[in-house]
């Protein structure tokens, strides 16, 4: 057992996965010589050599395109995209490629494949370094989704999406990559996809979250525990699939319920969690489900920690709930 | 070693040819194709265009919805089929190979069920007509959006460089395709790895309406494989012998260790982009029947009855089988039956997870209402 930060226990994943398992390779800008620009390859080159952690091009399309073909080719390339607000050249070779091959072949060809990247605001980086767009990856049938907020979910889940035969889109906090530590398992383990974990056990109103807006969730949870009121805070870790029972069961539990994320609003994850509650358990609610999410302007720069759900913000919409 | 075997040379002014329109061989070096071997491409050449006029007839009867022609392409199409080592070597291919596709050995029943949307077509009635594919035969399955299929190609070359398989990628796509960025991603980044990959232009001048002048202000498309440092062969794609031999020496170079090349193939195609496409709204009638007059499959006829292998007899006999044999693939493609509906949410992922199966229960219910 090992104390680590969460972008170090990427990098010991990769090595271990790297290690297990000959077919499995890196590549993205960066991630060789440099080993990556947060680190999260750091070593590997050394290790593996460039065959196997392969310095590309500064394109990502041919990033994620060329992970495509060594999939289907029988690899199990683990591709990073240096910033996620930087897929978008590479997001037609995830929408018409990575995540339709297995169901326009009828699968024939498969893509066994991870994305890696780094999303979410909260380190000044304006709005090309800061956004969350996840809601795109989830509105593309054929791709896996997850998004982490702890160093040993880090371990467990990319083990995880490494081994899955379908294409993977995993997001990484990276304001989280080193504010926290933990200790991190040194034998082998996976968490399963769409599995939730419970943060907070409560009875008062559901918190559910995923990724960057971990720290201001578990605060406002402590906030609240302090007045009395108790919380019982999800952490989703995976969005397609996601843990639609856990969900659903806590809501039913509580009768109230708020989704927390640092993305946009519109069409967000946190309104398909909202709108799938209203639908399926809306018998059990005292209050409408409530969404705390980014603003629907792009990133700012300046108002870098206003922008991402505050803790007063999720005590406010907690005060909502509970006065409703 | 490759030096002594070299024919050709890259970026010539003009596209390699080796037959002249009168079927004559004016090839610098003597023909060194058994028989069975310059028959075997006269007879794919034959087959691809049945294929093609088949196609269109069953979109033109309403049994399917739409139909691309590729006839003026079976050259190159040809001659990669007998070039690459079949289903050891892999194709990234476009939607105009169902040429190619037939002649590398894609049962026609396939192609068919791809085209009727049946059980008969390996991909499940997933796509639209022209978008076959085959695992046996490693030929990617098409997709529809212009070059996406380029840097999977240029993947699946580097994943066979690492693990040192000897096998050759060979993608194909139209002249449009080289405007795109994932063109230039996948060029670009095989040439940096050396992956040993053959990128092959079909170059019929027109991206549907859009004709070359508006795509590119390069004197050809062969040139620019100078900016990538890759060789790029400027070759008539509508000599079926001079794609064979430029094909074959480019493969093997690549096998070599030679790394990328590109050859940019002349052709034409005499219908419009697609049954969707009236071709007439850009282009003379004219330009068509000028194109039509350097015919592959004419052309290569001529040479053949100069070699004394071509009878009228042979024609019509090669023809019947051809006919036959597509005939009889299209009845079992047709009758395998329409793919079930409930098929559609299968292959989405390798398990279905929740979402589609609640859907499918939710389809269910509506079709047994």
């Amino acid at each position: 057992m090992a104390t680590m930060t969460l972008v170090q226990a990427i990098a010991r994943t990769l090595d271990e996965e790297m290690a297990r398992d000959d077919a499995v390779v890196v590549l993205g800008e960066d991630v060789g010589k440099r080993g990556g620009v947060f680190l999260a390859t750091e070593g590997l080159q050394q290790k593996y050599g460039p065959d196997r952690v392969i310095d590309t091009p500064l394109s990502e399309a041919a990033i994620i395109g060329a992970a495509v073909g060594m999939a289907a080719h029988g690899l199990r390339p683990v591709a990073e995209i240096q910033f996620a607000d930087y897929v978008f050249p590479g997001f037609d070779q995830l929408v018409s490629q990575a995540a339709k091959l297995r169901y326009r072949s009828g699968a024939q060809f498969t893509a066994p494949m991870v994305v890696r990247m780094p999303s979410g605001g909260g380190v000044k980086g304006g709005h090309h370094h800061s956004q969350s767009p996840e809601a795109h990856f989830v509105h593309t049938a054929g791709l896996k989704v997850v998004a982490v907020s702890t160093p040993y979910d880090a371990k467990g889940l990319l083990k995880t999406a490494i081994r899955d035969d379908d294409p993977v889109v995993f997001l990484e906090p990276k304001r989280l990559y080193r504010a926290v530590k933990e200790e991190v398992p040194d034998e082998d383990y996976t968490i399963p996809l769409g599995q939730a974990v419970t943060r907070r056990q409560g009875s008062d109103l559901t918190i559910v979250y995923y990724g960057p807006v971990a720290p201001e969730v578990l605060q406002a949870a402590d906030e609240l525990e302090k007045v009395g009121v108790h919380p019982e805070v999800l952490d989703l870790r995976s969005l397609m699939p996601w843990d639609k029972e856990a969900v659903l069961e806590a809501v039913s539990k509580t009768g109230r319920v708020m989704i927390v994320s640092d993305a946009p609003r519109h069409a967000s994850f946190a309104s398909e969690v909202a709108a799938t509650i209203a639908e399926e358990v809306l018998d059990q609610l005292e209050a409408p489900p409530a969404r705390v999410t980014g603003f629907d302007t792009p990133y700012p720069y300046a108002q870098d920690k206003l922008y991402m759900p505050t803790v007063t913000r999720i005590l406010g919409a907690a005060k909502k709930l509970l006065d409703y | 070693m490759i030096k002594d075997t070299q024919r050709f040379e890259p970026f010539t002014r003009d596209p390699i040819a080796l037959v002249n329109e009168h079927g004559e061989w004016v090839g610098p070096f003597d023909l060194d194709l058994d028989e069975e071997q310059l028959r075997a491409l006269y007879r794919d050449m034959v087959a691809a265009r049945l294929l093609d006029e088949r196609l269109l007839l069953l979109q033109r009867s309403g049994k399917t919805s739409f139909a691309m022609e590729a006839a003026g392409h079976e050259g190159i199409q040809i001659a990669i089929a007998h070039t690459v080592k079949r289903g050891f070597d892999w194709l990234f291919p476009y939607y105009r190979d169902h040429g190619l596709i037939l002649a590398l050995g894609v049962p026609a029943v396939e192609i068919f069920g791809e085209t009727l949307a049946t059980r008969a077509d390996p991909a499940k009635g997933r796509q639209m007509p022209n978008h076959p594919g085959s695992k046996p035969l490693n030929a990617f399955t098409v997709a529809s959006p212009i070059a996406s299929h380029i840097p999977p190609a240029t993947g699946a070359a580097i994943s066979a460089k690492i693990q040192n398989t000897g096998q050759v990628v060979v993608t194909t796509f139209g002249d449009g395709a080289t405007s795109e960025g994932d063109w230039h991603a996948g060029v670009n980044f095989a040439s940096a790895q050396g992956a040993p990959i053959v990128f092959v232009i079909e170059n019929n001048r027109y991206a549907i309406s859009v004709d070359l002048q508006k795509q590119t202000g390069s004197e050809n498309l062969a040139v620019k494989a100078k900016a990538y440092g890759v060789p790029g062969y400027y070759l008539d794609g509508m000599d079926v012998l001079a794609s064979y031999y430029v094909m074959q020496e480019v493969i093997e170079r690549t096998r070599a260790g030679a790394g990328p090349a590109l050859v940019e193939a002349v052709v034409y195609r005499y219908g419009p982009h697609s049954s969707a496409d009236d071709d007439r709204l850009y282009r003379p009638k004219e330009e068509v029947e000028h194109w039509k007059q350097r015919d592959p499959l004419e052309r290569y006829r001529r040479f053949l009855e100069r070699q004394e292998i071509w009878t009228p007899e042979w024609e019509a006999e090669l023809r019947e089988a051809a006919e036959a044999e597509l005939a009889r693939a299209l009845e079992a493609a047709e009758a395998a039956g329409p793919v079930p509906e409930v098929w559609m949410f299968d292959d989405v992922y390798e398990e279905p997870l929740w979402p589609q199966i609640e859907q499918r229960r939710l389809l269910e219910e509506e079709l047994g209402a």
